[in-house]
């Protein structure tokens, strides 16, 4: 079963098989989704866990299913941002969050501690408006129209919000990963 | 740029550009050197964006435990809500931890119920239902014979029996 077939038929029917596909699909990238913006293991499970029960709630109100994700991660960013206002830690949104002890210490594997490391110290160069988009995009790999969603933003501020962060980052990628592969269209 | 837009370029170097928007900019490139470099330090920067985000879902995919106990704490913080969906399984699969634990240790009652349910056709613990529990249980009850022994897999039977 695909997510949007799940999301159907827990929508009519609410039965358990359909809404343990929903969680089997969505929580393990929420649960990568606040990991990577700066929450401890436990942290990010609670806020993921907290996002499925909106959604166990609320998935009636998804007119678009293939919109889903959006949906999902509109949900996730206004959960964490009432996280951190709950900690009074407004101003952390504007900086870059500090890798969490347990994204810490999962670099310990040589072949992929080096692109995770990469990855973090290239955001720290950007806004969080930036990182937010580039964490969705790239890490849970949301479509245009999914990030204008979730980001309450219109497709072509999504285009241009992608294409100047990617801008930003180019003298920055390429000069920590000299010949880097790249694909041509 | 050279006369194309920020929306050009960033359709371009996504793919996703119209046919007479890419044989445009294909056309400049073929002759503008500082078009070519800026095309080429996009291309690599996504690129390289790509494969990091490839890594980053690789190293941080959920395992089963932490489904399950997700799943778990989910259905608690429904309450009342959640009833209807979690209460008979999560209920049953807590009674039969609680029987096998103290005779095999949790962590093997943890591992006996996930593999019972790997053999089933519900194959994850996530996916039991009303319909598949009988099957379940079969494996379970030989996984404890040999776990718990005889006496112990009699009980584990009769305690998933009594939903």
């Amino acid at each position: 079963m695909d997510v949007r077939q799940a999301l159907e038929q827990f929508q009519v029917g609410r039965s358990e098989e359909a809404f343990c596909a929903l969680f089997e699909y969505v929580y393990p990238r929420l649960r990568r989704y606040f990991m990577i913006r700066g929450m401890e293991l436990l942290e990010a499970e609670d806020l993921a866990q907290n996002v499925m029960v909106l959604v166990y709630r609320h998935a009636g109100e998804v007119r678009d299913r293939e919109l889903f994700l959006g949906w999902v991660f509109k949900a996730a960013k206004n959960e964490l941002a009432r996280y951190w206002r709950q900690r009074r830690t407004r101003d952390r949104i504007a900086r870059m969050e500090p890798l969490s002890d347990e994204l810490a210490r999962t670099l310990v594997d040589e072949s992929t501690s080096g692109r995770q490391a990469d990855f973090m110290e290239w955001m720290s160069h950007l806004e969080a408006s930036e990182r937010e988009i580039l964490i969705l995009r790239y890490v849970e790999e949301l479509s245009y129209e999914d990030l204008s969603l979730a980001l309450g933003i219109p497709l072509g501020t999504v285009k241009w919000r992608l294409f100047n962060a990617r801008k930003k980052l180019a003298p920055i990628i390429n000069r920590t990963t000299p010949g880097a592969k790249r694909r041509i269209h | 740029m050279h006369d194309f837009s920020e929306r050009e370029w960033a359709e371009y170097i996504d793919g996703i550009a119209d046919e007479e928007t890419r044989n445009r900019l294909e056309a400049h490139l073929f002759g503008c050197l500082s078009c070519w470099e800026f095309y080429d330090r996009m291309a690599s920067t996504t690129e390289e964006l790509r494969v990091a985000g490839d890594v980053l879902r690789r190293v941080h995919n959920a395992g089963d435990r932490a489904l399950y106990n997700g799943l778990q704490r989910i259905f608690e913080k429904l309450g009342g809500e959640g009833a209807e969906l979690a209460g008979s399984i999560q209920q049953r699969l807590g009674a039969l931890t609680d029987v096998m634990a103290p005779m095999c240790g949790s962590q093997t009652a943890l591992k006996a119920l996930r593999a019972a349910a790997e053999d089933s056709p519900a194959r994850s613990l996530d996916h039991l239902t009303e319909d598949n529990w009988a099957p379940f249980m079969k494996n379970l009850r030989s996984i404890a014979t040999v776990v718990c022994g005889d006496t112990g897999a009699h009980l584990v039977w009769e305690r998933g029996k009594l939903y």
